[in-house]
C-alpha cells in the first residue's frame, strides 16, 4: 500500500508539474460528449441498436464497386495526396450536380469543397466566420455538435425551440407538428447575430421545413445580414412526395449560405467519411484557410469512388433506378414499420417527414424507470440508459439534442434509427412486445 | 498550396511535394480491398480510433518504448499527422502561450500556432562547417541560444525529428539538451516523428517521450502516410500520457469526431503484419529506409556532377542544397521575392524541374538565412529520378 501510495504521489507531482492550465479555454464547456457516452452503452448492452445515426445495410453495390475499382487501377497514385480543397472528380461532379439543383452555375474549383464529412465542414464554417462577441442562432433540437462548436469558435449560441402544436384528437403526431413560432423567432436576431444554422430535414424530430418556413428564416437573414449555415445531409430522406427545398436557392439567399451535404448519409457509407461544402467563394475561401490549416487534405480514394456514384446517379437522376429514388423508398417503408410497432406497445411517434430518425413519446412506460427528484441528469436519459441496459434496445434521448438550460423541456421522448435491416426492425419489435407484455401481466 | 498547383503539370519532373510516386507496399493496398467488402466496416466506428488500429499502435509502440500505452486513452487517431498538430496545438495552446519552433520548419507549425491565438518563437538550427561533404547533422542547435528563447510564457516545443526538410536525425544528446530545458521551464514537447522510420545507416531515431521527465509533457506523432507510402489515406495518431491525450480527444471530438473506418481496418492489418516481423530486416519499417538510402546517394551524386554541394540527410526523404554557386541570372524575376522562390520558379519553367525553395519553412527573421536552399524530394520511383538526372546533367549544356 505505501509503494502505491509513493507512486501516486509521484505521478501527481509529474502531474502537478504543469503548474498552470494545462488546456486550452476554447475546451470549456465542450468536454462531455453525449455520442462517446451512448456509443459505449449501447456497444457493451444493447442487441438491438437503434441508437446512433448509420444503416447496418450496406452501402449501394455500385459504390462499393466504384471503391474496388479505384483501388484495383494501375495508378497507385490514389494512394497519395490529392488536391487538397477536393479531388478534382469529385468536386467536378459536384458541381455539375448540385448547380442544376440550387440553379447556380458552380465552379468546381471556387464553390466546392471537399471535407472529412459534414461534421468537419460544419467545424470549418464556425472557425471561418464565428468570433468571440458573435451570436448564432440554433433551432431546438439539434444536432448537438452545433453548440459545442460555437463555443469553441468563441461565439454565444442563441436557441429558438421548435415547439410541438397537439394534433388533432385520434392522429399520430408528426414532424410537421414541430413548429418555429415567427415572432419568437425574430426576436433571436440581434446586431451581434452573425450566422443561424438550419437542418432540414431535421435531425432528431425528421421535420421538412416547408417553403414557408424557410421563406421566414431567409427574410430574416436578409434584413439582418445574417449568415445561414444549411447543414442538409439528410436532403434525399424525405417521404410521402414532401420536398426538400434548398434554402440557398431562395432569393437573396446564395451570397450568405453554405450548404452542406454528405456521402455518408447520402450513400448509406457513413465510415467514409466525405463531406462537402457548397457556396459562393466569397464564403469558401475562409472555409479553404480553416481546412488547408487544419486536415489540409481528404482520404483520397473515397473521394474518388463517391465521384463516380455520383456520375451514376446524374445519369440516373429522376429515374425509377436512382438510389437518390431507391432509397427515400426503402426508408418510408420501415420508418412506418418502426411507427406502427411503436404505436402498437403504446410508445407514441412523432412520424417524421425525412431523415432516418424517429421520436417517440415514452410517458406510458414511465413506470418502469422511476423518477428521481433533484436529479441532475435529465429525465429520458436514465431511461435510455435504463432500456439499453435492461431491455438491450439503444435509442438516444431527445435531451441530448437540448442546451442544458432546455434539457428539461421535453423530457419523455428518444430517438430511434431506423435505417436498419428488416431483421433488427423486427427483433426491435419482438423487444417492445415482450416489454408491454410484462407490463400488462399481473 | 502555391506550389502544388505549379508542379502538377506533367511535363515537369516533380521533386517538390512531399509525396511518394513509388508504390505502397502490396499488401497494404490489399487489406484496404478486404476491409471495403465487409459491410459494417463502411460505417462510423469507434472515434477515438479505430479498436483495431489503436490496439495494433499500443504494440507496436509499447515496443519500441518500452513503456505501457493504453489504446483507448494514450493514443488518438487523426486526419493525418496534420491532424494529430491540429488537435494537439488546439487543445493545450492559447492567447498568451508562445511556442517555440525550429527553423526551418513543416510550414503549418506557424499558422497553425497563430490560429490558437500563440505566439511563435523561432530559433535557427545554424550550419556547422566539419570539413568537406555538408550532412545535415552539421546543422545544430546553439544551447546558449535555445535556453534563451524559454521563458514563463513558453508553453510548448514543436520538435521533429527526422527533420523535413534538412533531414537531420536529433542525437540523443540534442534531445537532453531539449529535454532538460522542457523539464527546467515545465514545458510541453510535441514531437513530430513522422519520418521515423526513415533514418539512413549509422543513425538511430530517438523518441524523446522516452528520456526521463519526459513521458508525461510530450506528445508524439506518427504517421500512416509516410511510415507505409500512403500519403493520399490521411491517418495519422498521437501518443502520450491520458491527461494529455484527453484534451486532444475533445478537440477531436468537436472538429471531425470520426476518421474513416475502412482505411484504419487496412492500416491496423498492416502493422500487424509488420509488428510479427520487427526481428525481421524484411520488415517494411526497415526495408523502405533501406530502398531510399539508394535514392538518396542517387539524388546526391546527380547533384555533385552539377557541381552543388547537396545536405545529405541522415534521415527523411528530403534534400536540400545551396544552389546560390550556381549564380544564376534571376535578375527577370521579381526582386521583392526571396533568391530560392525565384530560383525555383525558373528551374521550374526553364528547367522543367522543380523543387520547393527553403524560405518556405522560415520565420519572417531568418528568411534571407535559407533563401540560397532548396529541397529535393527523392522518394521517387527510378523512371522519375532518370528523367531529373537528364535534366541535370544536360544542365551546363542548354541555354537559359
Amino acid at each position: 500500500l505505501l509503494l502505491l501510495k509513493a507512486s501516486n504521489s509521484l505521478s501527481l507531482s509529474l502531474q502537478a508539474k504543469m503548474s498552470r492550465p494545462l488546456q486550452a479555454r476554447r475546451l470549456e464547456g465542450i468536454d462531455k460528449n453525449i455520442w462517446v457516452e451512448f456509443v459505449k452503452l449501447a456497444s457493451t448492452y444493447s442487441t438491438v441498436n437503434l441508437g446512433q445515426g448509420f444503416p447496418d445495410f450496406p452501402p449501394p453495390d455500385f459504390l462499393k464497386e466504384a471503391f474496388m475499382k479505384a483501388l484495383s487501377r494501375e495508378n497507385h497514385m490514389l494512394h497519395q495526396y490529392t488536391r487538397a480543397f477536393g479531388h478534382p472528380p469529385l468536386v467536378k461532379i459536384l458541381a455539375q450536380f448540385f448547380g442544376k439543383l440550387l440553379g447556380q452555375d458552380l465552379d468546381p474549383m471556387t464553390n466546392v469543397m471537399v471535407t472529412v464529412g459534414a461534421y468537419q465542414a460544419l467545424f470549418c464554417c464556425f472557425q471561418a466566420f464565428v468570433d468571440e462577441g458573435d451570436e448564432v442562432i440554433i433551432i431546438e433540437p439539434f444536432f448537438d455538435c452545433y453548440e459545442s462548436m460555437v463555443k469553441m469558435a468563441g461565439g454565444t449560441p442563441v436557441f429558438v425551440p421548435l415547439k410541438l402544436k397537439a394534433p388533432k384528437d385520434g392522429k399520430l403526431m408528426s414532424s410537421a407538428d414541430w413548429q418555429l413560432d415567427p415572432a419568437e423567432l425574430a426576436s433571436k436576431f440581434s446586431k451581434q447575430t452573425k450566422a443561424i444554422v438550419l437542418n432540414s430535414p431535421n435531425n432528431p424530430l425528421g421535420k421538412v421545413f416547408s417553403r414557408g418556413e424557410m421563406e421566414l428564416i431567409a427574410d430574416l437573414c436578409v434584413k439582418h445580414d445574417v449568415l445561414c449555415f444549411s447543414d442538409e445531409v439528410y436532403e434525399w430522406l424525405v417521404y410521402d412526395g414532401k420536398e426538400h427545398i434548398r434554402i440557398a436557392s431562395l432569393q437573396g439567399m446564395w451570397d450568405r449560405t453554405v450548404t452542406i451535404g454528405s456521402a455518408g448519409k447520402t450513400f448509406s457509407a457513413t465510415g467514409w467519411k466525405v463531406g462537402w461544402t457548397l457556396g459562393p467563394n466569397h464564403l469558401l475561401k475562409h472555409l479553404h484557410t480553416v481546412h488547408q490549416n487544419s486536415v489540409y487534405h481528404c482520404a483520397t480514394v473515397a473521394q474518388e469512388a463517391v465521384a463516380q456514384g455520383f456520375q451514376r446517379e446524374l445519369e440516373l437522376y429522376g429515374k425509377p433506378d436512382s438510389y437518390f429514388i431507391q432509397l427515400p423508398k426503402l426508408l418510408q417503408q420501415k420508418r412506418d414499420w418502426l411507427v406502427q410497432s411503436l404505436d402498437a406497445v403504446g410508445m407514441k411517434p412523432i412520424v417524421p417527414e425525412g431523415t432516418y430518425f424517429l421520436v417517440a413519446d415514452i410517458s406510458e412506460f414511465k413506470s418502469d424507470v422511476p423518477d428521481v427528484p433533484n436529479s441532475d441528469e435529465p429525465y429520458d436519459s436514465r431511461f435510455a440508459k435504463w432500456m439499453v441496459k435492461n431491455k438491450g434496445l439503444a435509442a438516444i434521448p431527445l435531451s441530448a439534442f437540448y442546451c442544458g438550460a432546455h434539457k428539461n423541456n421535453y423530457s419523455h421522448f428518444i430517438r430511434f434509427c431506423f435505417a436498419k435491416e428488416e431483421a433488427t426492425l423486427k427483433a426491435a419489435n419482438d423487444v417492445l412486445q415482450k416489454w408491454k407484455r410484462e407490463k400488462t401481466s399481473p | 498550396v502555391e506550389f502544388t498547383k505549379v508542379a502538377a503539370d506533367p511535363s515537369i519532373v516533380n521533386l517538390g511535394q512531399g509525396l511518394p510516386d513509388i508504390s505502397p507496399p502490396s499488401y497494404v493496398k490489399e487489406e484496404l480491398s478486404k476491409a471495403a467488402v465487409v459491410d459494417r466496416l463502411n460505417q462510423y466506428t469507434r472515434g477515438f480510433g479505430h479498436p483495431s488500429l489503436v490496439k495494433a499502435l499500443s504494440q507496436v509502440y509499447e515496443r519500441i518504448c518500452g513503456k505501457k500505452i493504453d489504446p483507448l486513452t494514450d493514443i488518438l487517431v487523426t486526419v493525418g499527422a496534420y491532424g494529430s498538430l491540429f488537435s494537439t496545438i488546439q487543445a493545450l495552446i492559447e492567447e498568451g502561450d508562445e511556442v517555440i519552433i525550429i527553423e526551418p520548419f513543416y510550414d503549418c507549425y506557424e499558422p497553425m500556432v497563430k490560429m490558437a491565438g500563440a505566439k511563435p518563437v523561432f530559433i535557427p538550427l545554424r550550419y556547422e562547417n566539419h570539413g568537406n561533404s555538408a550532412s545535415s547533422a552539421d546543422w545544430v542547435l546553439d544551447p546558449a541560444e535555445l535556453a534563451n528563447k524559454f521563458n514563463s510564457k513558453t508553453k510548448a516545443i514543436i520538435l521533429n525529428t527526422p527533420h523535413n526538410p534538412i533531414g537531420k536525425v536529433f542525437t540523443r544528446e540534442e534531445l537532453q539538451v531539449i529535454a532538460d530545458l522542457c523539464i527546467k521551464h515545465d514545458t510541453l514537447c510535441i514531437s513530430d516523428e513522422v519520418y521515423e522510420w526513415l533514418v539512413y545507416k549509422g543513425n538511430k531515431h530517438i523518441k524523446i517521450a522516452t528520456l526521463p521527465g519526459m513521458w508525461e509533457r510530450t506528445i508524439t506523432i506518427g504517421s500512416a502516410g509516410k511510415t507505409y507510402s500512403v500519403t493520399g489515406w490521411k491517418l495519422g495518431w498521437s501518443i502520450g500520457p491520458q491527461h494529455l491525450i484527453k484534451h486532444l480527444q475533445v478537440v477531436h471530438q468537436n472538429t471531425l469526431y470520426t476518421c474513416p473506418t475502412p482505411l484504419q481496418e487496412a492500416l491496423a492489418q498492416a502493422f500487424w503484419i509488420d509488428y510479427k516481423r520487427m526481428d525481421d530486416p524484411e520488415c517494411y519499417f526497415y526495408s523502405l529506409s533501406r530502398e531510399l538510402e539508394g535514392k538518396r546517394d542517387r539524388m546526391a551524386q546527380l547533384l555533385r556532377e552539377v557541381g552543388l554541394k547537396p545536405v545529405i540527410p541522415d534521415g527523411g526523404y528530403f534534400m536540400i542544397v545551396d544552389v546560390s554557386t550556381l549564380n544564376v541570372d534571376l535578375s527577370g524575376l521579381d526582386e521583392k521575392q526571396p533568391y530560392d522562390y525565384k530560383f525555383v520558379k525558373w528551374m521550374i519553367t526553364s528547367k522543367k524541374l522543380s523543387a520547393i525553395p527553403l524560405s518556405a519553412f522560415c520565420g519572417p527573421e531568418t528568411k534571407r538565412q535559407f533563401e540560397k536552399y532548396i529541397r529535393f524530394c527523392f522518394i521517387k520511383k527510378d523512371s522519375t529520378l532518370d528523367a531529373a538526372e537528364v535534366i541535370l546533367k544536360n544542365w551546363n549544356e542548354q541555354p537559359a
